[in-house]
């Protein structure tokens, strides 16, 4: 251990600290502006420098290491005089006017000018006009309101391991730049927005939740959830107003995900545009008419106690308490998408595996498709030096770095060379076919494996009793839980009766003969259990519209009164 | 002891920050038992007189030869000048033309904005000229207080001028210093 002070406090640091973590651990506020939790310090904006004894100049707390005896002052009137000469500087270039930036009251620069007492500027300014980056759907990028700390390219690298973001130029004219200096939206990025959300001012900017809200001024409400785009389970914070999500953050605390998130998790999710469905429906007269939830269950009932068989198809989106009263309601159940096939050996593996692999085997499996965050992971893992083998999978975004890439029948290839390496991971998904599964079969005890449902739910289903029926012989009656996901089931098994539960009115519930309303992903409060088996709760983060019951209520009140429950 | 002179005008502003002075509402009344404004651009008397008051108030950016004639004469005028609001202690939203020529701001603005109607760029002779970038009153004149805000809100210009009733420096900072 090693002994310091901070502003004459005594402190016992582990050695290897930096001066801000140490600060930092004592509660000691030190000001930052380049420096984010999540990733690497460089030390790049001074608003962290603290006087050090002994030190000729002040020195950046962030990138300082702490040394036996050391004394440091973070706010000595040295400091302060340098932290506002910095402040002067980073308002000197470029366009830093708060009144038309929908990030004023938000912006990290803004509070540290605020704390600081700035309250004029002492450098003329030279004016120069940045372009703005409008190419990207879902944000902006504002060269003028940059200033320059890359936290964005050290996320964009670091974290998601895409290597998008770099500088171009030197001095003045430094520049953030994607690729070699293409249109963002035209360059590798990949549209997770994890550069948006590290970004301290409004270089970058959501355009969806522009000007609709103050997180400092209690505008919006912060709820945490879990994503369920797939199966991954990212954690994320779902920032929303008087009933409706403004935009979706980070949750840089949860597991698996820790701060990563996809363009579905943090964007798509909310494209949705069908109209909400608040009140049940009927078909009377080959027409669908509201009625009340009574008449509606009533008519769900008849239907189903008229029917010799029945079965019911769910989305993968449900939560663990949902598909319980599925699988009490009705004994042929499933969800849609392709059945993932049952490896029967080997560790069920964790998204964390991937940080300490080797080498990793992508069977049968377009991560970067179906479950982004784990192709991000992938990544990750090639930065620190994993080699990645690929059998039938991989896609696109993944063929360029692999060491081997294989088709299915020569998949024994690479569980030749897969069986030196000391930690090998195993991803596989709905693709794998026979021959593959066969050939993985010899890492058994050796690899931990790791399934990519199609369901995003599909571990909670199966728990809780979901078969995976896979709906192709016909039924009398069917039950399709919908609830609120964005994609239409490919192929419905044919029913003479047909109930639907959604949260938006889609061609499905179109040809309905009783259509149930259902929350939406954010209205609800459960479990939901991911790819690698962790259930994680989470507490709705605004009440469903008025009439709308939780998810699981029309299946249990179902369940009930076929004498099921 | 007589009543404390001040005097205030607006330079390339938009109004908001005497609006903003007008929030103080009823606290108004109560002031004006302490000072009397010699002078406003809402009132027939718009130059500080020529004795000099105690304390300036000036608005908006310095934007043209008109402006930096009303900066001048206020400093000359003044023994405490105070910069009110975005515009004139940053330069603020009337620098947006300085990220263009002036050409390009002008023809902006007199022909090509969607709601004029055979415009032409203003030539009279008898208009000032517009400096070829807008400033910040401190580029111009010596300001001895900086109070930003877009507008600074009616507790803010209160806790100034309070200040300086009460003989001191006024700090702007904590809940007072706000850039929109």
């Amino acid at each position: 251990m090693v002994h310091i002070t901070i502003n004459g406090r005594e402190l016992t640091v582990e050695p290897g600290m930096t001066v801000l973590q140490a600060a930092k651990q004592a509660g000691i506020d030190i000001p930052t502006l380049c420096h984010h939790p999540a990733i690497s310090d460089i030390g790049a904006c001074r608003m962290c420098l603290v006087e050090v004894a002994k030190q000729r100049a002040l020195q950046p707390a962030c990138t300082f290491p702490v040394t036996e005896g050391m004394e440091v002052q973070t706010e000595s009137p040295k400091v302060v005089a340098a932290r506002k000469f910095v402040l002067q500087l980073l308002f000197s270039e470029r366009n830093h006017y708060c009144m038309y930036c929908q990030m004023s009251g938000d912006c990290e620069l803004q509070a540290l000018a605020y704390r600081y007492g700035l309250d004029h500027w002492i450098y003329d300014r030279p004016f120069e006009p940045m372009p703005v980056d409008g190419s990207r759907r879902y944000f902006l990028l504002d060269h003028n309101r940059c200033v320059l700390c890359r936290r964005c390219i050290r996320a964009c690298g670091e974290i998601v391991a895409n290597h998008t973001l770099g500088t171009r130029q030197r001095g003045s004219k430094t520049m953030i730049s994607a690729d070699l200096d293409a249109p963002f939206g035209q360059s590798t990025c990949v549209s997770c927005g994890t550069c948006l959300e590290v970004c301290p001012t409004g270089a970058l900017i959501d355009r969806k939740s522009a000007y609709r809200g103050r997180v400092s001024r209690g505008d919006v409400q912060l709820s945490r959830n879990v994503c369920v785009g797939c199966a991954v389970g990212c954690g994320v914070v779902v920032v929303h107003r008087a009933g409706h999500i403004v935009r979706i953050e980070s949750d840089w605390d949860a597991e698996p995900s820790r701060g990563l998130l996809c363009v579905t998790g943090r964007f798509e999710q909310l494209d949705e545009v069908r109209p909400r469905l608040t009140r049940p429906l009927v078909r009377r007269n080959g027409a669908l008419v509201e009625t009340d939830w009574d008449t509606a269950m009533e008519a769900a009932v008849a239907g189903f106690r008229k029917a010799t068989t029945s079965g019911a198809m769910a989305t993968g989106r449900a939560m663990n308490e949902t598909y319980g009263a599925l699988a009490r309601a009705f004994t042929l159940a499933g969800t849609w998408g392709k059945a993932l096939p049952v490896l029967g050996y080997g560790k069920p593996g964790t998204l964390a595996d991937l940080e300490g692999a080797d080498a990793i085997v992508v069977a049968g499996a377009d991560p970067a498709e179906t479950h982004r965050v784990v192709a991000y992971r992938i990544r990750r893992a090639l930065d620190h030096g994993a080699r990645l083998f690929l059998v039938d999978g991989g896609g696109e975004y993944l063929q360029p770095f692999a060491t081997l890439s294989v088709p299915s029948a020569e998949a024994a290839k690479v569980v030749e060379v897969v069986a030196d390496a000391s930690s090998p991971v195993v991803i596989y998904g709905t693709g794998l076919d026979e021959s593959a599964l066969k050939a993985l079969k010899a890492l058994d005890g050796k690899a931990v494996f790791m399934g990519l449902p199609e369901a995003a739910n599909a571990r909670g289903a199966e728990a809780e009793g979901v078969k995976s029926w896979n709906g192709t012989a016909a039924v009398d009656a069917l039950y399709v839980l919908a609830g609120d996901d964005p994609a239409e089931p490919q192929e419905l098994p044919q029913a003479g009766f047909l109930v639907v539960q959604s949260a938006y009115r889609s061609a499905l519930t179109d040809r309905a003969d009783v259509v149930l309303p259902s929350p939406a992903w954010a209205e609800r409060s459960g479990h939901v259990t991911n790819l690698e088996g962790r259930t994680c709760a989470f507490e709705a983060a605004f009440p469903a519209p008025e009439g709308v019951p939780a998810e699981w209520q029309p299946l249990a009140t179902l369940a009930e009164r076929l004498g099921k429950a | 002891m007589g009543k404390v002179l001040v005097a205030t005008d607006w330079l390339a502003a938009c109004a908001g920050c005497h609006m903003s002075l007008l929030d103080l509402d009823e606290r108004l009344v109560g002031l004006l038992e302490k000072i009397q404004i010699t002078s406003s651009p809402i009132t027939d008397l718009k130059h500080p007189p020529k004795e000099g008051v105690t304390v300036g108030i000036l608005t908006g950016a310095v934007n043209n030869t008109s402006n930096e004639e009303v900066a001048r004469q206020m400093r000359e005028r003044c023994q405490v000048l105070i910069a009110l609001g975005d515009c004139a202690v940053f330069g603020g939203i009337v620098t947006m033309r300085n990220f263009c020529s002036m050409r390009e701001a002008l023809h902006r603005a007199y022909v090509e904005c969607e709601t004029v109607v055979d415009g032409k760029v203003p030539a009279s002779p008898e208009l000032s000229r517009l400096l070829p970038t807008a400033l910040a009153v401190n580029q111009v004149v010596k300001v001895d207080v900086h109070l930003p805000g877009c507008p600074p809100s009616a507790d803010a210009i209160y806790h100034v001028l309070s200040e300086l009733l009460a003989g001191r420096v006024p700090e702007v900072k904590g809940e007072y210093l706000k850039y929109d």
